[in-house]
């Protein structure tokens, strides 16, 4: 009686339960290969002739090549923008930290940035660095204002055996998990690599900033959008320097296109055995480090 | 079909047409142009204007400064442009201490005065010119000006051994770091440097021999520097360096006054050091006066901003009153009241008169000067004749 039933079931829908599930796992097998063999030509750097943008399908990167957004005197297909930092220059004056806060309006106090300097200091006999960074407390009291920024000495009567100063900013990752989280589409990848926020579609609802592995992202109280580095792309699709790199007097910061092989960052990226930030963390960042120690990350 | 079947598929349908609806009204034309975001976003971020200019954008109008900083050391950070295979840009620009241009000078009336651009920047008070002009925080104490230097150069763990750096205390002391830098071009060519000159030289001045050369000058000035007439200043108790450089700018008529021109082109190199020296060893006489005034006048060298550089703790910090804060500038404590109102008034004048005997023009000076009433000129001067200088 039961067996009959069964087999009235399956009549019924005219699959058995044998044969879905064996779809089921064909269809599974078949995605994994596919996933495979895309993720091995990805890590080659082959991604296809194509070079889609992240999570963007056939016709939409047709549209973006054939009929890019109306920027002045600007294609974003052909830019590759990439930026270098390198560690043995930076003094930690933090002049980059007060341009970008004036430059893109972000809230004016200690822990709203976009991008900020840490400062890593091994002590004499230890193994491990004590870090500080541009929005300490101390390092705040220091200066009395939340408006300037500036490192104290407070290592001045230390035995320091190793120290160095660390500027951070957005990583600007291929694959960035920011953009995966996103909910509403407010977040995405330009086609010339920066990732830009639609502060007209962002609530706020703070996943990506969450998600971020490197912690660029903050939330500005103001607006009640996510706040980012977007490598001043106001600026960069005007032919100018990110208002850091600008203001860098030392030239620890550099900012290219790597459609160019004479662009400062090329150079810097030929000339010097660079590093990324978290590289396990699989979001191939394009902010290249020299210098970076150990425990940077 | 069952009624309830019926019914339950009317409302999906209703709720299906609803959020099509909503969808298609809703969102953006532009969306999935790209992408899963809005194809209008990258205009609308790229349309955003530039702050920061960049110091090219200063050099049409500030021609003379900007070609002191284009062949100063400031221009580059390091000797060449290229440094382990990786162009080097230029070292700290015009926006790095004087921050962003902004809109300047685009949306203000232009030109300002050379006063007007310097009270804004020196003076907070002023600030009824130009609210965007870049430098316009520079500059407020001579606090806040070592500040600014020492954002790079001062001595830290962690800096690069290049990079130039300081510790203020053994390095300058109290003095100010533009009394020997040009912030502009700060490299220094000591040989070149009057006010360096002088106090170097200050060091190894002769108080005791000054005092015989200032027997010459005991007619008007008095002994001990105490002047025989209010018209005539004190210099008891004076800066060293200041007096050293005046008589220096007598002697070779940059400064041009027919008495102490005369004076001074008697006097050796040596002479002019140790009679600064002598002077400014000795005490200054404080006279009494009217109390209202004084006190008004107290009030007034505060808050027209003469305590910014004439009081040993600038601004913002208690200090004394009248002190100048560097050997370049002179002490105002203790000085004649009817001298310090005739300087005043002779800076009120400016740039125009000052060619003409007794003239003064300091565009700094001028630019303060300029916001004084008749009335608070004699408050000041009754109020720092009633100081004492040491």
């Amino acid at each position: 009686m039961i067996e009959q039933e069964k087999n009235e079931v399956t009549e019924n829908c005219g699959i058995s339960r044998r044969g879905f599930l064996g779809l089921l796992g064909a269809g599974a097998a078949t995605a994994a290969v596919v996933a495979s063999t895309e993720s091995d030509a990805s890590m080659l750097g082959h991604k296809s002739d194509k070079k889609m943008g992240f999570q963007q399908s056939e016709s939409q990167y047709e549209e973006a090549l054939n009929n890019p957004p109306k920027i002045p005197n600007y294609d974003w297909n052909k830019h590759r923008w990439s930026y270098g930092v390198d560690v043995d220059r930076c003094i930690g004056c933090l002049r980059c930290m007060e341009a970008c806060k004036a430059e893109n309006s972000v809230q004016e106090d200690a822990n709203h940035h976009r991008t900020w300097v840490e400062r890593y200091v091994y002590l004499e006999g230890q193994d491990e660095a004590i870090v500080d960074s541009s929005a300490d407390p101390k390092n705040i009291e220091n200066v009395g204002s939340e408006l300037h920024f500036r490192f104290d000495n407070r290592y001045e009567q230390e035995k320091v055996e190793k120290a160095f100063f660390v500027p951070k900013l957005c990583n600007q990752c291929d694959e960035p998990s920011c953009v995966q989280v996103c909910p509403t589409g407010a977040t995405f990848k330009a086609m010339d690599g920066v990732v830009l926020i639609d502060t007209k579609y962002c609530f706020g609802c703070q996943y990506c900033v969450q998600a971020c592995p490197y912690g660029v992202r903050s939330l500005n109280e103001q607006r009640g959008t996510a706040e980012k580095c977007n490598w001043c792309y106001h600026r960069i699709t005007k032919g100018l320097n990110p208002a850091c790199v600008e203001v860098c007097p030392t030239g620890s910061r550099v900012f290219g296109d790597l459609n160019d092989d004479n662009s400062p960052i090329s150079q810097f990226i030929r000339n010097n055995k660079v590093t990324v930030l978290k590289s396990e963390m699989g979001n191939k960042p394009n902010l290249y480090y020299v210098g970076a120690d150990k425990e940077v990350s | 079909m069952p009624k309830h079947i019926v019914r339950l598929l009317t409302v999906i349908a209703v709720i299906a047409v609803v959020a099509l609806t909503a969808r298609w009204f809703f969102r953006d034309s532009s969306f999935y142009r790209y992408g899963h975001y809005r194809g209008d976003a990258p205009a609308e971020i790229a349309s955003k204007l530039p702050k920061h200019q960049g110091s090219a954008s200063c050099q049409t109008c500030h021609k003379a400064i900007y070609g002191e900083w284009a062949a100063g050391i400031h221009r580059k950070a390091t000797k060449d442009n290229v440094i382990q295979g990786v162009v080097v840009k230029a070292g700290p620009g015009c926006e790095v201490c004087h921050t962003a241009a902004g809109n300047h000078p685009s949306k203000e009336p232009m030109p300002l005065s050379v006063e007007d651009q310097i009270t804004t920047i020196t003076h907070l008070k002023h600030h009824t010119h130009a609210s965007n002009i870049p430098g316009r925080k520079l500059m407020l104490t001579p606090d806040e000006m070592r500040g600014l230097c020492m954002n790079c150069h001062e001595k830290m763990p962690g800096r690069p051994s290049k990079q130039p750096q300081v510790v203020i205390e053994t390095h300058a002391g109290e003095e100010l770091c533009t009394t020997c830098h040009n912030p502009h071009s700060p490299k220094i060519d000591y040989n070149k440097v009057p006010r360096l000159v002088a106090m170097k030289k200050a060091g190894t001045a002769n108080p005791a021999a000054g005092g015989s050369v200032a027997k010459n000058c005991a007619t008007c000035h008095g002994a001990s520097g105490v002047s025989a007439s209010g018209a005539i200043p004190n210099l008891a108790g004076q800066k060293q360096a200041y007096l050293a450089n005046a008589l220096r700018a007598y002697k070779s008529k940059t400064r041009d006054n027919g008495i102490m021109s005369a004076m001074a082109a008697g006097l050796s190199e040596s002479d002019i050091d140790n009679v600064a020296a002598f002077y400014s060893r000795n005490s200054c006489k404080v006279t009494g006066g009217d109390k209202s005034k004084i006190a008004a006048g107290k009030a007034k060298f505060e808050s027209a901003g003469c305590a910014a550089c004439h009081a040993s703790g600038g601004l913002r910090k208690p200090g004394m009153a009248g002190i100048s804060a560097s050997q370049a500038w002179p002490n105002l404590a203790g000085q004649n009241a009817e001298y310090l109102s005739s300087a005043l008034k002779a800076y009120q004048q400016g740039a125009a008169k000052a060619t003409q005997e007794g003239g003064r023009y300091n565009p700094v000076m001028t630019g303060v000067a300029k916001h004084l009433s008749e009335t608070d000129i004699e408050n000041l001067a009754a109020f720092l004749a009633s100081t004492n200088c040491k």
